[in-house]
C-alpha cells in the first residue's frame, strides 16, 4: 500500500506564497485559517545574511499524536498514510489541536466570517460554503487534497505524476519546489530525492515520523 | 507575538486558557478540587465533604467541559477511544465517579455500613482518585509543550486536589468533631509542605528539560504569569496558609476566621497554579 509523502526543495522555494493562496482558494478557507504556511527565518550578520523560507503544512505523521489523543475517532490515519478528520465525528474538544507539536490544526469557529467585514460574503465565499462546507466547532487541517488523490486513483491516475491526482500546492508551485509521491516505493520521485539529497524531517525528536521531508 | 514570529519563536498555547479555553481551566480545577474533597471526605467519613465533592464534579466540572466543546451535543462520542485517549478515559472515570458516588452517598445515608455501600465506596474512591489525577495525564502526553511533558504533573494535580479538598473540609468541618479538625489541620500542614516541594521540583525539572522548558519557567517566574505564580501560588497559596497552620500548631489554636482565610488562600493557590500551567505553556520553534 502506498504511503503518500511530500518533499519540499528549500533551495528552490522562493517564498512566493503560491502554495498558501492555492490551498486557501481550493478549499475556500475562511480568514485566519491556513493549511499551508511559510516560515521565513533570517540567519547570520550583515553582510553575511541568509534568508530561508520553510513551507509548513500538516505532516501526516506516521505516529500521529493527534490520532492517538482523539477521543471520538474523528482523526484517523488512512492505510495510505493520510491523516484525515471526519467532521461528523468531531466533538470539538481541541485536544488534537493542542497535541500537534507542529501546530498545523485549527478549530473552525465561525462559518460566516467574511474576508471583507461588513460587506457580506463574496460570490466565491458563497460558492465555497456549498462546495466545501466546513463544520463549525470542528477541527480542520490539510488533508493532502485527499479528494483529488482518491478521484485520481479511481480513474487510474498516479498522484505526484498526474496533475489531476496531485495536491494543488504541488501543482501550482511555479518553481517546482514541491514533489509528491509514494514513500514506500523506493524508485518514486520522493524516495529518490530523499535518498540523494539527504531529506530531513522537522523536529524528528518528537517521534512523530512525519511524511513531509525537506531537502536543501 | 507578531504573525511572522509564529512557531519561529516560542509560541504560547492559547486554546486552553483564552476566551472559551477558560472553561478548560475551570473544568480542570473543579475536577481536582471535587475529586480531592471527595477523597478526604471519604478518609474522614465526612458526609458533607463527600457530597460537596460529588456536587463539584457532577455539577461544575461536567458543565464547564460541556461548555468548552465545539459540538457539545456529541459529547457521548468522547467515550469511544479509551484505549489511546486520556480524554476518553477521563470521561469514563467521571461517569463512574458520578454513578458510584451517587450510589455510595445514597447508601451511606439510607443503608450505612452494608457490604453494598462498602463496594460503592471503594469504586467511587478509586474513581475519585482517577478524576483528580487524569487531567495531569491529559496534559502530560503533549510532547510539544515541555512545561506539560513532565511525569510530576499527575502527582501535582493529585496533591493540589487533596490540598484543596482539605481546605474546603476545614471550612465544612468547623462545627464538627474537634479531633477531626486537628487531624485535618495536621494533614493540611503536611500537604502544604509536600505541595511546595513538588512545585519546586517540578519547575526545576522543566527548567533542566531543555531551552524551551527553561524559557517556559522563565515566563512563569518573571514574565506575563509571574504575578500569578508569586502572589497566587506561592504567597496566597502556600505561605499564608502555612503561617496560619503553624500558628495553630505552636500557638495552641487559631480562630475560625483564620481557618477560613487559610482555606480561601489555599483555594486561590490551586486556581492560580492551574492557571500558570495553562498560561505558561509554550510550543518550541519549528525551525532551529
Amino acid at each position: 500500500m502506498a504511503r503518500w509523502s511530500m518533499v519540499i526543495d528549500l533551495r528552490k522555494c522562493i517564498g512566493c506564497y503560491s502554495c498558501v493562496v492555492t490551498c486557501k482558494q481550493d478549499h475556500f478557507l475562511p480568514p485566519g485559517t491556513f493549511w499551508n504556511r511559510l516560515l521565513t527565518i533570517e540567519a547570520g550578520e550583515y553582510p553575511q545574511v541568509t534568508r530561508q523560507v520553510y513551507p509548513v503544512l500538516c505532516n501526516h505523521c506516521k505516529e500521529a499524536p493527534c490520532v492517538k489523543v482523539c477521543p471520538s475517532g474523528a482523526s484517523r490515519k488512512r492505510v495510505d498514510g493520510l491523516v484525515v478528520i471526519d467532521a461528523d465525528q468531531c466533538v470539538g474538544c481541541t485536544y488534537c489541536v493542542i497535541a500537534c507539536p507542529y501546530q498545523q490544526r485549527t478549530i473552525h469557529e465561525n462559518s460566516m466570517k467574511e474576508y471583507f467585514p461588513g460587506q457580506g460574503l463574496t460570490e466565491l465565499e458563497e460558492i465555497g460554503k456549498k462546495l466545501y462546507p466546513l463544520e463549525e466547532g470542528t477541527t480542520v487541517k490539510c488533508n493532502f487534497c485527499a479528494e483529488r488523490i482518491d478521484a485520481g486513483l479511481s480513474i487510474g491516475l498516479s498522484p505526484g505524476v498526474d496533475r489531476e491526482a496531485t495536491p494543488g500546492c504541488v501543482n501550482n508551485c511555479p518553481v517546482k519546489a514541491r514533489h509528491f509521491g509514494d514513500l514506500d516505493d523506493p524508485v518514486s520521485n520522493v524516495s529518490i530525492l530523499i535518498r540523494r539529497r539527504s531529506g530531513f524531517q522537522l523536529r524528528p525528536e518528537f517521534g512523530t515520523n512525519p511524511s513531509v521531508y525537506y531537502v536543501s | 507575538m507578531q504573525p511572522h514570529e509564529w512557531m519561529l519563536e516560542d509560541t504560547p498555547q492559547t486554546l486552553w486558557i483564552e476566551k472559551k479555553g477558560m472553561m478548560i481551566w475551570l473544568a480542570e480545577v473543579f475536577g481536582a478540587l471535587g475529586g480531592g474533597l471527595y477523597l478526604v471526605g471519604l478518609f474522614f467519613n465526612n458526609f458533607p465533604g463527600m457530597f460537596s465533592g460529588w456536587i463539584i464534579v457532577a455539577g461544575l466540572k461536567t458543565v464547564f467541559h460541556f461548555a468548552h466543546l465545539g459540538r457539545p451535543f456529541r459529547f457521548w462520542r468522547l467515550i469511544r477511544r479509551p484505549g489511546s485517549s486520556w480524554l476518553a478515559r477521563g470521561l469514563v472515570f467521571v461517569t463512574l465517579f458520578i454513578a458510584f458516588g451517587a450510589a455510595q452517598l445514597a447508601l451511606s445515608y439510607w443503608l450505612p455500613g452494608t457490604p453494598v455501600e462498602m463496594i460503592a465506596k471503594v469504586i467511587a474512591g478509586i474513581a475519585a482518585f482517577l478524576v483528580t489525577t487524569y487531567a495531569g495525564l491529559v496534559m502530560n502526553c503533549v510532547r510539544g509543550i515541555p512545561l506539560w511533558n513532565s511525569g510530576l504533573l499527575p502527582l501535582l494535580f493529585l496533591s493540589s486536589g487533596l490540598l484543596g479538598g482539605l481546605a474546603l473540609l476545614l471550612v465544612l468541618g468547623l462545627s464538627g468533631d474537634h479531633a477531626d479538625s486537628k487531624m485535618i489541620l495536621s494533614g493540611f500542614r503536611w500537604l502544604l509542605l509536600i505541595n511546595a516541594f513538588l512545585i519546586t521540583i517540578y519547575l526545576l525539572g522543566v527548567t533542566y528539560s531543555g531551552p524551551v522548558g527553561e524559557r517556559s519557567v522563565g515566563k512563569l517566574t518573571h514574565g506575563r504569569a509571574a504575578s500569578v505564580l508569586w502572589l497566587g501560588v506561592l504567597f496566597f497559596g502556600i505561605a499564608i496558609p502555612l503561617a496560619i497552620s503553624f500558628s495553630d500548631y505552636y500557638g495552641g489554636g487559631v480562630s475560625a476566621i483564620w481557618l477560613i482565610v487559610a482555606s480561601a488562600c489555599t483555594l486561590a493557590g490551586v486556581f492560580s497554579f492551574n492557571y500558570c500551567l495553562l498560561k505558561g505553556a509554550n510550543y518550541g520553534p519549528l525551525i532551529q
